[in-house]
């Protein structure tokens, strides 16, 4: 009895595995129009439209599932969009600065082209701003080990910014140009008439240009930029032809007229400025030098541009 | 055997074979889980072979893969011949060992799923199908055979459901069971 269970165990095995390979080799040796393939297409035949009908029975099971499925796809989806957009916003922010930054940049290239230069330029990035209502300085990261000293000029893209008024090794701080102990020689447009440019009173974003000639014309739109002086024979700290801002309204005094100027640089919005680093040996250092060796009182922390209105004053 | 008919046997594990098999073509193949998508014909031919034994199971087997090979228009005899010996093989563990661990059905189901798995990959590249061994292919074996060890116990739960009644006795477990619970001898023949 157990050896007939058992061959025929073994015989059921061996026919179904022969019948499978039988039906592979045929399968597999004829051709696509061959009878075996003829006999799956009739039996697609007859069970697709059940299979039809169970797929359309199942389609709310499947559709249960796929929500599950889609719904943690969606949930995955979900989170690599979000880092993909915090990405794609870092990389946008960067570029950005990249462009505002390169702007400055090759607008201060185009400023060397006119002369700056000549002042051995150091470029540097604001690091600090002075948070008071009256903005009068900046901090930037370049000091005394980059060449930079006090009373050298600062300029951005747009104009003059100020000037250099404490120096540390590594970083310096820069009096901006609405600063009150700040004082330019300054000219409008093309004229040849000279002024100095001081903060106003009361006015923290605006300057004067005081003790202009009463003739010298001054017409509102007008350009004002540095005289490249301070007296005749006497070299400015800041080269000549740099803009300072822009002539809003003219006041007309006794013996001399001032006029009112909006600063070009926008004082709040600085990233990148050169610092013009007379060499020794040049008339810029050495007015410097003066005016930093005067007495305290009479030097004050305006320097040699003080002087110069000094000299223009009286 | 006990006195159950065979044919009701045969009638209820031919309708669950078709309900899986529709339920496998219809929902489960578009519904991938990790990526890939269960076997649950696979699983319904190694526990009809674990039920019913090993003649059974490869006439199971060979039954559900030649109507999938019919019904998919894949090469003919290909499922069959993979899921007979699967059939058979989970019968024979059954008539030899009869194991009783309540964790059988899981194991049985990762063997029977890596064994399908496995044996369909090797055929297909001895049939010639152009594809190197790849990592992906080992990770869709892996997974795959994850995928079948989570449904396992739940398949094995409604096929023993469906068959219960209909189930062959085996006389061998009918010797084990009395003798668990009368100690092996009966109270008279210890006298």
């Amino acid at each position: 009895m157990y050896d007939k269970t058992v061959r025929r165990r073994r015989a059921v095995l061996a026919l179904l595995v022969v019948l499978s390979l039988l039906l592979l080799t045929a399968y597999f040796g004829e051709g696509p129009s061959g009878r075996l393939h003829g006999v799956q297409r009739d039996f697609l035949t007859i069970v697709s439209p059940i299979q039809d009908g169970a797929n359309k029975a199942l389609k709310p099971v499947r559709d249960l599932f796929s929500w599950f499925g889609n719904t943690l796809h969606a949930k995955s989806q979900l989170g690599q969009a979000l880092k993909q957009t915090e990405k794609l916003r870092r990389e946008l922010v960067a570029d950005q600065e990249e462009k505002r930054s390169y702007h400055e940049l090759a607008a201060l290239t185009h400023l060397d082209q006119l002369g700056v230069g000549d002042y051995r330029p150091v470029t540097a990035t604001v690091i600090g701003k002075d948070p008071n209502v009256w903005y009068e300085t900046v901090a930037i990261n370049k000091g005394e080990a980059a060449g930079v000293r006090r009373n050298d000029a600062v300029i951005n893209a747009e104009g003059l910014v100020g000037k250099v008024t404490q120096v540390a090794s590594d970083g310096a701080v820069v009096e901006l140009l609405t600063g009150s102990s700040m004082g330019v020689m300054a000219r409008i447009g093309t004229g040849q008439a000279t002024g100095l440019v001081r903060p106003k009173v009361g006015e923290p974003n605006d300057l004067l240009m005081q003790y202009l000639p009463s003739n010298a014309p001054a017409n509102a739109g007008e350009y004002v930029v540095t005289s490249g002086t301070v007296a005749p024979g006497f070299p400015s700290l800041y080269p000549p032809g740099l803009i300072i801002g822009e002539v809003t309204s003219t006041n007309e005094e006794s013996a001399y007229k001032s006029v009112n100027v909006h600063p070009i640089a926008n004082l709040h919005d600085l990233d990148i400025v050169q610092v013009l680093t007379a060499g020794a040996g040049t008339a810029a250092a050495n007015l410097a030098q003066v005016a930093a060796s005067l007495p305290a009182g009479q030097s004050g922390s305006g320097g040699g541009e003080q002087l110069a209105s000094a000299q223009v004053g009286g | 055997m006990s006195g159950v008919a065979p044919g009701q046997l045969a009638l209820r594990l031919a309708l669950l074979a078709l309900v899986v098999v529709f339920f496998q073509i219809g929902v489960v193949s578009e519904v991938p889980v990790f990526g890939v998508n269960a076997e649950l014909c696979a699983l319904l031919v190694a526990f009809a072979g674990l039920l019913c034994g090993s003649t059974v199971g490869a006439a199971c087997g060979f039954a559900v893969g030649l109507f999938i090979d019919l019904a998919l228009l894949q090469t003919l005899g290909l499922t069959s011949l993979i899921f007979t010996l699967i059939g058979y093989w989970c019968g024979r563990l059954r008539e030899l060992r009869d194991p009783q661990a309540a964790l059988t059905p899981l194991l049985v189901g990762v063997a029977a799923s890596a064994l399908a798995l496995v044996g369909y990959s090797l055929m297909e590249f001895m049939l010639g199908v152009d594809a190197p061994v790849s990592f992906e292919l080992l990770r869709v074996i892996v997974l795959g055979v994850v995928v079948n060890a989570i449904i396992a116990l739940p398949v094995w739960a409604l096929t023993r459901r469906v068959l219960e009644g209909a189930l062959p006795e085996d006389p061998r477990r009918r010797r084990r069971r009395r003798a668990y619970t009368t100690g092996g001898l009966s109270p008279l023949s210890k006298a």
